[in-house]
């Protein structure tokens, strides 16, 4: 095991090199833990909407409250227009929470700790909901750049500061995903590395300190899959309803 | 018969109390690291993202270093902006 607290992050092939023309799209690492958790979602859903009883099994319980979790959510931020919506975000919260927790187990891999991971994520959300404003509200889709009641020789400026915060949206989405997942892993390794390097006698606080920041990384698993959900209702709201 | 009832009663209302107390308390803790994040990455996006559709334009109008100044300080005003709108959001989100 290595000492470097980045080495976590490492992506390395799994299996044969593929190639498709000058892209590598070989096996990794992140590609397993990608349809690990894919399939450990279907799994849970499966097991848990099997059998359904009246009194339900814990498992049926999670899903069930999973189920009513989301689609609160999604009815409170972006009101019932957005219900044909839930499927995606629904699939959207599991994926990015499966990928947290799954990363809290010990030699496992953070997918979300890639920004190139959830900046896709992000991007997705980003062009479909601009898509999804524009089929609705056609042209008036724009009207979101300006607010109303400005003066009409401020009215430049507050457009492309506009433009500017509503093209922001995937970056922050994103960043904050990744940046969250990387600093807690990185922040876990290296109190894990003091515990070594200051062998039994030592070693007692830091260890003390990963055991609390264990447990406030998986807060935070779930607290950033949540955020990251809520954020897609909001900005589903906004190509639905246009209220601004 | 009748002390127990009693102290049943006082137990219920005892653990309610201590329930939500406990509850409000852990909420506010895990909402203000959330808030903190959420925050700053808002106004570090939109600075970034203007900072960068200011060094394209520059690249095409080739008028450097002039858009990516003005699109700087266009981008911390729209960060300042999200940073307004995500506060408001919480608020009504608390309250």
């Amino acid at each position: 095991m290595s000492t470097n607290p980045m080495h976590q992050f490492n992506i390395y092939r799994i299996g044969p090199e593929i190639s498709f023309g000058n892209v590598d799209i070989s096996f990794t690492n992140a590609s397993l833990f990608m349809m690990i958790s894919a399939l450990a979602i279907i799994s849970v859903f499966f097991v848990g909407t099997k059998r359904k009883a009246i009194i339900p099994t814990k498992i049926q319980l999670l899903t069930e409250l999973s189920y009513t979790f989301i689609s609160k959510m999604i009815s409170d931020t972006a009101g019932p227009k957005a219900k044909p919506y839930f499927p995606f975000v629904f699939s959207l919260f599991m994926f990015v929470l499966f990928c947290n927790m799954l990363g809290m187990l010990p030699y496992s891999f953070t997918v979300t700790s890639h920004i190139i991971v959830t900046f896709a994520l992000a991007a997705v959300i980003f062009v479909g909901v601009t898509i999804i404003g524009f089929v609705n509200h056609g042209v008036g889709y724009l009207k979101l750049f300006i607010p109303s009641g400005v003066p009409l020789f401020l009215l430049p400026l507050i457009v492309i500061i506009e433009i500017i915060s509503y093209l922001s949206r995937p970056v922050s989405l994103s960043v904050r995903l990744f940046a969250n997942m990387m600093a807690g892993h990185t922040m876990l390794k290296v109190f894990g590395g003091f515990v070594i390097s200051l062998g039994i006698i030592g070693g007692w606080l830091p260890l003390s300190f990963t055991v609390a920041l264990t447990g406030l990384e998986i807060l935070i698993a779930f607290l950033q899959a949540y955020v990251f959900a809520i954020l897609t209702c909001i900005y589903l709201n906004d190509a639905l309803n246009l209220n601004h | 018969m009748k002390k127990f009832s009693e102290l049943s009663t006082r137990l219920k209302i005892a653990k309610k109390r201590a329930n939500k107390n406990s509850f409000t308390n852990n909420k506010k803790n895990t909402s203000s690291l959330g808030t903190a994040l959420k925050l700053s990455t808002e106004m570090v996006a939109a600075v970034l993202v203007g900072s960068i559709i200011g060094f394209i334009l520059d690249n095409w109008f080739d008028s450097k270093p002039w858009l990516t100044i003005i699109f700087f300080f266009a981008g911390a005003a729209a960060g300042i902006l999200n940073v307004i709108r995500s506060a408001k959001l919480m608020q009504k989100n608390s309250d």
